[in-house]
């Protein structure tokens, strides 16, 4: 089935005088992973929660699969929120069991891993594998979109390359996802990338396209505790990248002016910036106005 | 749904213990223990040819004290002291019997006994003349509603803590676990004071009920009896990890305090093998203080049971209390191991 | 003043949580703990914290009132305001009057707090929490600061800022000890320890840990042995830990989340003994 999964045309949302989301148009299209990135409270779960129909648009509209996201629509779609949706007193199997007639469904079979644990009360289960199960709940019903909330949080790097490999079987297979996360570097694994902060979706794209103008300066010295604590002092947005400082939207030659003051000798050099960066910016921007 | 909710329901053992265990003690309560009638009255013969006035007596008034030498006075101070439901004083036509109104239904029955007796015998009820139920139930109902906020009230007061996953920032903090349960119990022992005080002036306003006694000696029973329910619902909090749970188990207590403490169905109708059972509550020996402050003007000597009793209580219960908080706070044998909560929610996090 | 835990063993009935572990946590350092859930990681720290009796082993740590710790739960009294969460905890640990004034608006500027001190705890985001159970955290200038996954689950900024919070509190003196999931704050620390299963797989200054590194990671768009690959990006990378890697293989210089994940293969698939 092609035609777009998922969409929001000019989405605004409003509680009382604060605007959580504030004329957000976007889209999921089958066969591809789109990251959700922001702060919090940048308007990204209330955007989520207005796409999957559990919370009504101030004005806008939003598609779901093509429709009124109703509870038919939802029918063909895989939801993993944050808090799992996991009945932490029943076993992983009773839970796929539930999900599965709940779907109408066939029962997912758990992997070799998890197979031994089948009978484990899930909320003894670490958090990596009550993830996995969580996951198989969501995909058991073979479903056209996938809605993830921070997949990955909390979980270690093998347990996140798994899931990733999950995802990215769905999407092969030619489901949407769509997937927030806070992990930089699963940013660098989706297919497109949408930023939101206060609300408003500020840049979409590549990661080239989240980045934007930002710039970076690369700091190397010696005492690096020492430069970055002159810099944080002199009010510079300062980061920390292995053990070399960078310094987002910056000056090099100010930044010289800063450290030398210090008595801190280093080499400056402009870098690329990171996605960080860019929100760093925001962050700085959205709490000056 | 269905399936997933029996299963849900066989893993909580406490609500399950609550569905099964609630009907059959209720059953057991109301079968054994509801009884209105009181099959035999304590009674006390004071006065010249005591022992022949007894012999006359018919076998509902269960003779335990006879006083040849004895005085009306002596009646009366037999009765304040709760020794005897009737006391019959002789030596004079008709014969004086004098009844204990704080006990309602031996009360009732005596009257209605003595009736029959005709013009032989002059009843006069003391405490509690028109043997008014509400005179009766206020004190009560005093002691239960320190029962309801120290016990339901404290336990989820603390079980918050666990909740919120604050009691371990507690723990490594330069606090002692006497602190934490002090400074977290001292609250609620005001606001139940305060409504204490509340209840008995309205009580005594509203139903006119009387406040014959020592309203320090009342104070005093009071304070023992809040740290007995106080303790207890420290005690239920280091036992439950969950608010919902804390309330079920605090339910668990309160129940049998109600029906069981005497207040409102009398300890000395219940068959014994179900009275032994009141016997082991607090509020029942609550009741003994607050009904003799206030409606015999009991001195405090004459209560010393009571008194005794719950102050060991508030001993061994604060002891129990503190020493499992102690373990909850402090290390020693880790309580349970330390699971990840699952998905970092940000301002909510469950146990 | 050099913290520890030595050769520590703990048990959970019958899991063992940590098995024969041994850390320092030098002052004026920040000590980055990772692994897997269930690797030990909270354990560890809360042995440290005095929260968990070891079976065998010994603790190094100073006494409570010199000790700052954050949980991994949510640090802070949701019923309360800011200023009200830091004054408690400042009370608890002796400070009063002006010092306690003057220590709680340092703290809540360096939080970037300062405009949301009125509001209660519930109504912070995740990040701002976390911010605030730090700071509470340090309030009496702890000389051993432990924190349990400071980061997790908060938005890349607050994360930054947690991590200036941390460094800050190191070149004050501190020692720091501190447990992630993510990689990339692991690497900016001054020593890293990699659990997992209750045992440290490696551990060291991240040059040493590159260092000490045996074996080869490839990078390809499918898995010769796929017990031994993972994903990483669009392509799998796959760990040869003795053989060298046969030819046609393209071999990458590994990063830390190659390291880590190609030590818990390496024990995973390892032979039982």
């Amino acid at each position: 089935m092609t035609g777009v999964l998922l969409r929001a045309r000019q989405v605004t949302r409003r509680f009382g005088a604060f605007t959580a989301v504030d004329d957000v148009s976007m889209q999921v299209q089958p066969g591809e992973v789109v990251g959700l990135l922001g702060a919090n409270g940048a308007g990204k779960t209330t955007l989520i929660r207005m796409l999957l129909g559990l919370l009504a648009v101030t004005s806008g509209s939003v598609e779901l699969l093509g429709g009124v996201p109703d509870r038919e629509h939802r029918r063909r779609l895989g939801y993993v929120p944050q808090g799992l949706g996991l009945y932490g007193d029943l076993t992983a199997a009773e839970n796929l069991l539930f999900s599965a007639r709940a779907y109408d469904s066939a029962v997912p079979a758990l992997p070799p891993a998890l197979a031994g644990r089948a009978d484990v009360l899930v909320r003894e289960l670490p958090l990596g594998a009550q993830r996995q199960v969580a996951f198989l709940a969501a995909l058991a019903h073979s479903p056209e979109v996938l809605v993830l909330d921070e997949p990955t949080s909390g979980v270690d790097a093998l347990a996140r390359a798994a899931l990733w490999d999950t995802i990215r079987g769905q999407a092969e297979h030619g489901a949407g996802v769509l997937v927030t996360t806070h992990y930089m570097q699963e940013a660098q694994q989706c297919d497109r990338l949408l930023l939101m902060s206060n609300g408003k979706l500020v840049a979409q794209g590549s990661e080239a396209d989240i980045i934007g103008s930002t710039t970076a300066v690369a700091v190397r010295t010696g005492d690096w505790a020492q430069a970055f604590a002159a810099l944080n002092a002199a009010g510079a947005p300062v980061m920390l990248a292995g053990r070399a400082i960078r310094v987002a939207n910056a000056d090099p030659g100010e930044l010289h002016e800063v450290l030398t003051a210090a008595g801190i000798q280093a080499t400056l050099q402009p870098v690329p910036a990171t996605i960080e960066e860019r929100m760093l910016v925001l962050a700085r921007e959205a709490s000056a106005s | 749904m269905i399936v997933k909710e029996f299963r849900e329901l066989v893993r909580d053992r406490r609500t399950l213990g609550l569905l099964v265990m609630m009907p059959l003690l209720l059953l057991v309560i109301f079968g054994y223990a509801a009884n209105f009638y009181v099959s035999s009255l304590k009674t006390a013969v004071v006065g010249p040819q005591a022992s022949q006035v007894a012999a006359q007596l018919p076998p509902f008034f269960n003779v335990t004290v006879t006083q040849p030498s004895g005085t009306k006075a002596d009646a009366e101070t037999l009765l304040q002291d709760n020794k005897v439901d009737v006391a019959f004083v002789s030596g004079q036509t008709p014969v004086l019997a004098l009844v204990n109104g704080s006990n309602l239904f031996a009360a009732q029955s005596a009257v209605a006994a003595l009736n029959k007796a005709g013009n032989k015998v002059q009843t006069q009820v003391l405490y509690n003349p028109d043997l008014k139920t509400s005179w009766v139930m206020v004190p009560a109902i005093i002691g239960l509603i320190l029962t309801f906020i120290g016990t339901i009230i404290t336990s989820i007061g603390m079980v918050r803590e666990r909740e919120a996953g604050t009691l371990e920032q507690l723990a490594v903090m330069p606090i002692k676990p006497s602190q934490v349960i002090l400074g977290k119990i001292a609250p609620y022992f005001l606001v139940a004071a305060v409504d204490m005080v509340i209840v008995t002036v309205l009580g005594i306003v509203l139903f006119g009920v009387p406040f014959n006694g020592n309203p320090f000696a009342f104070a005093l029973g009071a304070a023992i009896f809040l740290f007995v329910t106080l303790g207890l619902g420290v005690f239920i909090s280091t036992v439950s990890q969950t608010a919902g749970q804390a309330i079920q188990t605090a339910f668990f207590f309160l129940l049998p305090q109600i029906l069981l403490s005497g207040m409102i169905f009398p300890l000395e109708a219940m068959a014994a093998g179900v009275r032994w059972i009141g016997y082991l509550l607090p509020l029942t020996y609550f009741t003994m203080i607050s009904q003799g402050i206030m409606l015999r003007g009991a001195p405090i000597t004459s209560l010393w049971l009571p008194f005794v009793v719950l102050t060991v209580m508030a001993l061994v219960v604060f002891t129990g209390a503190t020493l499992r908080f102690r373990r909850d706070l402090a290390p020693g044998r880790p309580a349970s191991p330390a699971h990840k909560q699952p998905a970092a929610a940000e301002s909510v996090s469950t146990a | 003043m050099t913290y520890s835990v030595r050769s520590a063993t703990v048990r959970f009935g019958h899991v063992l949580a940590l098995d024969d572990v041994t850390v320092e946590v030098p002052g004026g350092s920040v000590v980055a703990v990772v692994g897997g859930d269930g690797a030990g990681k909270s354990t560890l720290l809360r042995a440290l914290a005095g929260e968990v009796a070891l079976e065998s082993g010994t603790i190094e740590a100073p006494p409570k009132e010199r000790l700052g710790y954050l949980p991994a739960s949510s640090g802070s009294w949701a019923a309360l305001t800011v200023t009200q969460n830091i004054d408690f905890v400042a009370g608890i640990y002796g400070l009063a009057g002006e010092e306690l004034a003057a220590r709680r608006a340092e703290l809540l500027d360096r939080a970037s707090l300062t405009p949301a001190a009125g509001r209660l705890a519930a109504q912070l985001s995740g990040g701002m929490r976390r911010k605030l159970g730090f700071i509470m955290a340090i309030v009496h200038r702890p000389e051993l600061l432990i924190l349990d996954e400071p980061s997790t689950g908060i938005d890349p900024v607050s994360r930054i800022d947690l991590w200036r919070l941390a460094s800050e509190a190191a070149a004050s003196g501190a020692a720091v000890l501190m447990s992630t999931t993510y990689l990339d704050e692991a690497e900016r620390a001054a020593h890293l320890v990699v659990l997992d299963g209750g045992k440290i797989l490696v551990q060291g200054s991240y040059d040493q840990v590159r260092a000490g590194f045996a074996g080869v990671v490839t990078q390809g768009a499918a898995p010769v042995r796929p017990e031994w690959a993972w994903r990483r990006g669009r392509v799998r990378h796959e760990y040869w830990p003795g053989a060298a890697p046969p030819p046609g293989t393209t071999a990458v210089p590994p990063d830390l989340e190659d390291i880590v994940i190609a030590l818990s293969l390496a024990r995973r698939n390892a032979v039982p003994s």
